[in-house]
C-alpha cells in the first residue's frame, strides 16, 4: 500500500527531526515513484522544511542543541539532492541567487551553514564561500553571478565592522544590489546603521526577509519605470 | 598593612591565603592596542617573535596596571604545530586574532606529529614564558584549549558535533587524544615555571552542547586534565553555562571563570565559598564600547557583589580598548575589592 498525501508529508518531516537521513532518501525516492501523490516541490516545502520548522521549534526550547541541529540538516539535504533535480526551474519559487559568507577573520560558520540550508531548501541558487572570506570576495562572487542578495554573517562585534566596508564596496559597484546581514551580535539597527538592505536573526526567518527585500526592490524598481 | 607585589599578590589569591586588595588580572589575553602601537608594530606581527610577544603583554599590563601577564593572545597555535597554517592578515587595516585556515576534512585523516611542541610557533611562545618570567614584575599566566575546543581547531566543527551523536567511539577517541595534547603542553607550561594555568573550553557550552553532552563528551577529559596539574588551575567557559556549573564544578579546577552570560549570583550559591569563582563583564561591551568610566565602575562593582573573588573579562579583552575603561577596572577593583571576596581573606 503506497502512502497518502498526508501521510508521506508528515513521514518526511520526521524523518527530518528524527535526523533520519536513510529515510529521508527513501522517502524522496517514493515520492518521485508516486508522482500523483505529491509533486517534489510540495515534499520539499511541506515535508522536508516543515520538519525543519519543527526542528527550529525544538532547539529554541532547549530539546535540541546544536549537534542535533546539524544532524537534522543533514538528513533534509539528503532528501533535497534526490526531489531537487526534478522540481521545474519555473516552480522552484523566486529564482533568485544569493551569495552568503561568514565576513573575514570570522571562523564561526555553524549559524552561517543553518541559513545557507534555508535557502536551498527554499530553491535560491546559493554561492557559498565558506568562513573568513576576504572583503572583496563578496563583491567578485555578486558581480560574477549577478545574484539578487548578498548574505554576511558575522559572529564577533569586532569582524562585523568588516560587514560595513562591503556594503560600501558592493552599493559602489553595484548599488542595486539587495544586502543582508546577520549572526549574533548584529542587530536591526546595526543592519540600518552600516547601510544594509535587510537583517534576520535566525535561519527561520532569513529566507522570507530576502524575499521580502526582493519584493521591495521590484516595486521601486516599477515606480521608477 | 604590607603591600604585596602584583606577582605576591596573584600567587597567594591562588592559594586562597589573605591578599591586600582584589587583583585585577585575566587568563586570557590582555594585549592592548596601545601598547602595540607604542612599540611600534603591527597587531599581525606581536604573535611571530617571542620579544614581540613578551614585550608586548609587559607594555600593555604596565600601562594599565594589572597584576599578571598572559600569552599568546592566538587560539592558533597548536594547529599550526600540528600542520593546519596560520591566517595572520597582515594586510587588514582591522584588528584580527590569527586564525587557522586548513583544516582536516575527517577524523581519520588527522596525524599529529610528536614532536609538535617544537614546531612553528611553539618554541616562540616557550620563549615568550622565558622573557615573562625572568621579568618577574607580574604574576604569569599561561593556558591551553580545552580537547574539545581545541579538537574544533583542527578539524571541522561540525563533525565533532555530529559526531558526538552518530560515531561516538571515533569522536571519544579522538577527543582523549587532543586530550594528552593538552595536558604534554600545559604540563610544559608548568615546567617553565608559570604562576597560573587557565584551561579554556570555551567552544562547550549549552550554546553548542546539551548539558548531558557535557556531562558525558566533556568532564572526563577536564578531570583527567585537572588531576594531571600542580599549578593552580583555572575552567573558563564562554557562551551559556548556567545550566553546566554544577558539572564545572566538579572537575577538579582551583577556579571557574565565565562570560557575562552566566548568572553570576546564582553560581555563587550552587558552587558555595570553597571554589574562586572570576568573571564576568562583557569585554567588548564594556572595554570597547562604554563611553563613561563611571559606567565601566557600576559594571565592575556588580561583578564584584554577585560574588567573583577577581573581576575577569568574559573572554580576550578585544585590543582596541578605551584605557580610561581599563583604569576604572582596575582602580574600582581595588577600592571596592578591599573587603574580603567569598574565598579569599585580606591581610
Ligand atoms: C561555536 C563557537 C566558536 C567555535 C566556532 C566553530 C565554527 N565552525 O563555527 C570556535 C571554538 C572555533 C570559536 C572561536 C572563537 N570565538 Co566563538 N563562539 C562560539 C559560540 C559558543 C557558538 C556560536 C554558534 O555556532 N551558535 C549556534 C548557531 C546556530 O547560532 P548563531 O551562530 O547565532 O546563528 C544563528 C543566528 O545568529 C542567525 N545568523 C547567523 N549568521 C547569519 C547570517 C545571516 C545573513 C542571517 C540572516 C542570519 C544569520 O541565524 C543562525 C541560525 O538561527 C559563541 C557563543 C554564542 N552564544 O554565540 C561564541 C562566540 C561567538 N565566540 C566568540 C569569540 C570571541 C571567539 C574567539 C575570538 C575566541 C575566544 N577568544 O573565545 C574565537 C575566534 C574565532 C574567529 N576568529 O572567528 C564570542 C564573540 C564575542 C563578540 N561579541 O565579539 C562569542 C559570542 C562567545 C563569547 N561570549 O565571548 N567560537
Amino acid at each position: 500500500m503506497s502512502k497518502s498525501k498526508e501521510e508521506l508529508l508528515k513521514a518526511l518531516a520526521e524523518a527530518v527531526v528524527e535526523y533520519d537521513e536513510d529515510a529521508c532518501k527513501e522517502l524522496s525516492q517514493e515520492v518521485l515513484d508516486n508522482p500523483n501523490t505529491l509533486t517534489p516541490m510540495e515534499a520539499v516545502m511541506n515535508g522536508l522544511a516543515a520538519g525543519m520548522e519543527e526542528v527550529g521549534r525544538l532547539y529554541d526550547t532547549h530539546e535540541y542543541f546544536v549537534p542535533e541541529v546539524l544532524m537534522c540538516a543533514d538528513a533534509l539535504y539528503a532528501g533535497l539532492g534526490i526531489l531537487r533535480p526534478h522540481i521545474p526551474k519555473a516552480e522552484a519559487g523566486v529564482n533568485a541567487q544569493v551569495v552568503i559568507g561568514s565576513i573575514q577573520g570570522d571562523v564561526h560558520d555553524i549559524g552561517k551553514n543553518l541559513v545557507k540550508m534555508m535557502f536551498d531548501v527554499a530553491g535560491w541558487g546559493v554561492h557559498d564561500l565558506g568562513r573568513d572570506v576576504p572583503l572583496e570576495q563578496f563583491v567578485e562572487k555578486q558581480l560574477d553571478t549577478n545574484s539578487e542578495v548578498v548574505a554576511m554573517s558575522a559572529m564577533m562585534t569586532t569582524t562585523m565592522l568588516g560587514m560595513k566596508k562591503v556594503i560600501a564596496m558592493i552599493k559602489e559597484k553595484n548599488p542595486e544590489c539587495l544586502i543582508m546581514l546577520g549572526g549574533a551580535p548584529v542587530t536591526k539597527d546595526v543592519a540600518n546603521l552600516f547601510g544594509a538592505d535587510g537583517y534576520a536573526d535566525s535561519a527561520g526567518n532569513a529566507v522570507s526577509e530576502g524575499i521580502k527585500m526582493i519584493g521591495r526592490l521590484r516595486e521601486f524598481q516599477a515606480s521608477k519605470k | 598593612m604590607a603591600e604585596l607585589t602584583s606577582k605576591e599578590r596573584v600567587i597567594k589569591f591562588f592559594k586562597k591565603e589573605p591578599i591586600d586588595t582584589m587583583p585585577v588580572f585575566s587568563g586570557m589575553g590582555t594585549v592592548v592596542i596601545q601598547a602595540v602601537n607604542e612599540m611600534g608594530v603591527k597587531f599581525a606581527q606581536v604573535h611571530t617573535t617571542a620579544e614581540l610577544l613578551a614585550g608586548s603583554a609587559l607594555k600593555s599590563s604596565e600601562m594599565c596596571g594589572l597584576d599578571a601577564v598572559v600569552v599568546p593572545y592566538d587560539m592558533a597555535t597548536v594547529a599550526q604545530a600540528v600542520g593546519c597554517g596560520l591566517t595572520l592578515y597582515e594586510n587588514s587595516a582591522d584588528i584580527l586574532y590569527p586564525t587557522v585556515p586548513n583544516k582536516w576534512e575527517t577524523l581519520e585523516a588527522v596525524d599529529i606529529p610528536a614532536d609538535f611542541m617544537k614546531r612553528a610557533r611553539m618554541p616562540i611562545v616557550d620563549e615568550a614564558f622565558n622573557i615573562l618570567i625572568k621579568d618577574g614584575r607580574f604574576a604569569v599566566g599561561a593556558w591551553q584549549l580545552g580537547p574539545f575546543t581545541l579538537a574544533g581547531q583542527i578539524i571541522e566543527l561540525g563533525l565533532l558535533l555530529k559526531g558526538a551523536k552518530k560515531n561516538k567511539e571515533a569522536v571519544e577517541a579522538f577527543l582523549t587524544k587532543m586530550t594528552d595534547i593538552v595536558i604534554e603542553s600545559i604540563k610544559h607550561y608548568e615546567s617553565l615555571g608559570v604562576d597560573f594555568l587557565n584551561i579554556r573550553e570555551m567552544g562547550s557550552g549549552t550554546d553548542l552542547l546539551s548539558p548531558k553532552m557535557w556531562n558525558s563528551l566533556i568532564q572526563p577529559h577536564l578531570t583527567r586534565i585537572f588531576s594531571a596539574l600542580k599549578t593552580p588551575a583555572v575552567l573558563h567557559i564562554c557562551g551559556g553555562t548556567d545550566m553546566i556549573v554544577p558539572l564545572m564544578n566538579q572537575c577538579g579546577a582551583d577556579a571557574l571563570s565565565f562570560d557575562q552570560k552566566n548568572t553570576l549570583a546564582k553560581t555563587r550559591e550552587v558552587v558555595g565559598n570553597d571554589v574562586i569563582v572570576l568573571g564576568n563583564f562583557d569585554p567588548y561591551g564594556t572595554m570597547v564600547q562604554m563611553e563613561n568610566p563611571a559606567d565601566v565602575e557600576t559594571v565592575v562593582k556588580k561583578c564584584i557583589d554577585d560574588g567573583v573573588d577577581a573581576v575577569w573579562p568574559g573572554c580576550d579583552l578585544w585590543p582596541d580598548v578605551k584605557l580610561d575603561n581599563i583604569k576604572a577596572w582596575v582602580k574600582t577593583s581595588k577600592e571596592y575589592g578591599k573587603k574580603r571576596s567569598p574565598v579569599i581573606g585580606r591581610i
